[in-house]
């Protein structure tokens, strides 16, 4: 369970990311964050992995007071908190296999991280993976060989291994043409009902949140303006977390 | 003139042209005259630089058929070379270098010349040991202060290390390393670890340390950090994260590095015996003073088919790494 206690952040340069936000989470959901561009989407998301730190209130995840961890507990931490980027954020020289191996590196001793020795049943866990994003027959290829969309199955495969609680994404479609981000949006939603992971969602194409999302949280300059299920929400809300502007969609 | 040029300089104010012209053309004309006072030389060379200074200005109008017009501004390429020649002039008289004793002593050079080109082949027993110890010398030297670099310069660059003041330490340290010539490292090293070739390959390793480190950390400034990123994102350390994420895109990079220092550092070598650090130099050094200038293009010889041999190894290398 993630639980936001008015929770603030300040940069500091003194831009409000987030302002009092309170939200409770629970195991399994499947929330799309939606809000116009430098509405605080990826700062509401990286501060559940401490990849930024919050000025003000309480962040609690199964438990855990997210703020007071530092050094070893926090990487532990982590270690069950998948990240997903808009750019995929992968080794692009490496092949995909050695790439969905990279998320085991946090765990192996120090020699083995400096030999790159993955074991053999490493390498049948991270194949598996890549077999659930259905890509195993990329397994061997550079990833600077793949589409967009498989690019981004591999970070997928990656997070997986990584036997994640939740997955934080952010903006995962964003680079995709509307088919494939339709396929990558199916795929997170087989994950979330399949293994019960709680995947939060940063979109920036409404008609995609509303498709596969169970919840929707609409930010605005910082502020929850909306939070509920995805049937309940109306044209007059996203009027209001959009600010009049056109709601972008992905089409399709 | 080029339609690129002409682009160019239209794109800039007249008032930025004029005083850019009459500043080139100050300087040259500073140069001919201070340099050797009003001779009949240093007039002729500013007046021509005057001439070129009114021909960078001087603009022509272009009409096309149709009756428009348009200004070609003027070329200064000519002021430019004007302005160079000055400079030339101006600093040969100030190190006092005299043509005529080139022209005098000249001839001196292909004597010697000569008889390098003819060398003394019965010397070569004596080049062998020099010779090895120099290759080894530079390759030693080479892979340690690779080696030793490489954890530097991730301390140095600041995508890495996010602690301003260690980077600036650490480079003002490199920086320190690099301002010192090789052969003054070479002649302390002598100093401290005695004549020999010891010296020699502490005087190359803190060379190649200087100048990989800083050529490292200029590459991985420049790296792409998603996938550092990410690997933070899930619980990897630093060095996890580098290790995996940043060794793949830098280790080729790395590897190019180190072949180049090692193609730099075989000629470095050669000429550290001078200092006593050991190898060919030494060698050099006492066949000149014997004025033995056959056996001296034996040494010589060995040596440029030694760097031949490492520099097209190492190219082939580098061209199959990038
Ligand atoms: N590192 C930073 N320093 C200062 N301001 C930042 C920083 N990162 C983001 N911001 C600001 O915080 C606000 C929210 O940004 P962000 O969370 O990236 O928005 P979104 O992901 O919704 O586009 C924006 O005004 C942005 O300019
Ligand atoms: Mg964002």
């Amino acid at each position: 369970m993630i639980e936001f206690k008015h929770v603030d952040k300040v940069y500091p340069n003194g831009t409000k990311g987030l302002s009092d936000i309170n939200l409770t989470i629970d195991q399994g959901e499947f929330v799309a964050i939606i809000g116009l561009s430098g509405a605080g989407k990826s700062t509401l998301i990286r501060t559940i992995n401490r990849m930024i730190d919050v000025t003000g209130g309480q962040l609690t995840v199964d438990g855990t007071d997210v703020m007071s961890l530092s050094g070893k507990a926090m990487r532990r931490y982590r270690r069950k908190i998948g990240m997903i980027f808009q750019s995929y954020n992968l080794v692009t020289r490496a092949t995909a296999i050695k790439n969905v191996l990279s998320s085991m590196v946090p765990d192996m001793p120090f020699w083995k991280v400096l030999l790159g020795a993955f074991s053999a049943e490493q390498k049948l866990k991270a194949l598996e993976a890549l077999d659930k994003v259905g890509i195993l027959d990329k397994a061997y290829i550079r990833c600077d060989q793949l589409s967009g969309g498989q690019q981004q199955r591999v970070s997928l495969a990656r997070t997986l291994n990584q036997d994640p609680t939740i997955i934080l994404a952010d903006e995962p479609v964003a680079a995709l043409d509307p088919v494939t981000a339709h396929q990558v949006m199916a795929d997170f939603k087989r994950i979330n009902q399949e293994m019960n992971i709680t995947v939060l969602i940063n979109i920036h194409h409404v008609d995609l949140a509303l498709a596969y999302c169970t919840r929707v949280i609409g930010i605005r300059a910082g502020k929850i303006v909306y939070d509920g299920p995805t049937e309940t929400v109306t044209q007059e809300i996203l009027d209001e977390i959009y600010g009049g502007a056109t709601v972008p969609t992905a089409g399709t | 003139m080029s339609e690129n040029k002409r682009k160019d300089a239209a794109g800039k104010s007249l008032a930025a042209r004029l005083t850019g012209v009459i500043l080139m053309a100050a300087i040259g004309i500073f140069c001919a005259l201070a340099s050797q006072g009003v001779t009949p030389f240093s007039i002729v060379l500013a007046a021509l630089t005057v001439c070129a200074a009114l021909h960078a200005l001087r603009t022509r109008t272009m009409k096309l058929q149709n009756g428009k017009s348009i200004v070609q501004p003027g070329n200064s390429s000519l002021l430019i070379g004007m302005l160079m020649a000055d400079i030339v002039v101006a600093s040969a008289v100030l190190t006092g270098f005299d043509f005529s004793i080139l022209v005098r002593r000249g001839h001196q050079f292909f004597v010697i010349l000569e008889q390098i080109f003819q060398p003394d082949f019965n010397y070569f027993p004596k080049v062998v040991d020099p010779l090895l110890d120099t290759i080894k010398m530079s390759i030693l030297g080479s892979v340690i202060g690779a080696t030793l670099a490489l954890p530097v310069s991730v301390i140095a660059s600041t995508n890495i290390n996010r602690s301003g003041v260690v980077v600036w330490a650490q480079r003002i340290v490199l920086m320190v390393i690099r301002t010192l010539p090789t052969l003054v490292i070479a002649k302390f090293a002598a100093l401290i670890f005695g004549l020999g070739t010891f010296a020699g390959t502490m005087a190359i390793i803190v060379f190649t340390f200087g100048v990989v480190s800083k050529m490292m950390y200029e590459s991985i400034e420049t790296i792409d950090m998603g996938a550092f990123e990410a690997m933070e994102s899930f619980g990897a350390s630093k060095f996890q994260s580098f290790w995996s994420a940043c060794m793949p895109q830098i280790l080729p990079t790395y590897l190019s590095y180190c072949l180049y220092a090692l193609e730099m550092n075989i000629r470095a070598a050669a000429i550290l015996g001078y200092v006593g650090a050991g190898g060919l130099g030494l060698l050099m050094d006492e066949r000149i003073g014997w004025r033995d200038y056959r056996g001296l293009g034996m040494v010589l010889l060995a040596l440029f088919v030694v760097v031949l041999i490492i520099e097209q190894t190492s190219q082939y290398l580098r061209k199959k790494l990038s």
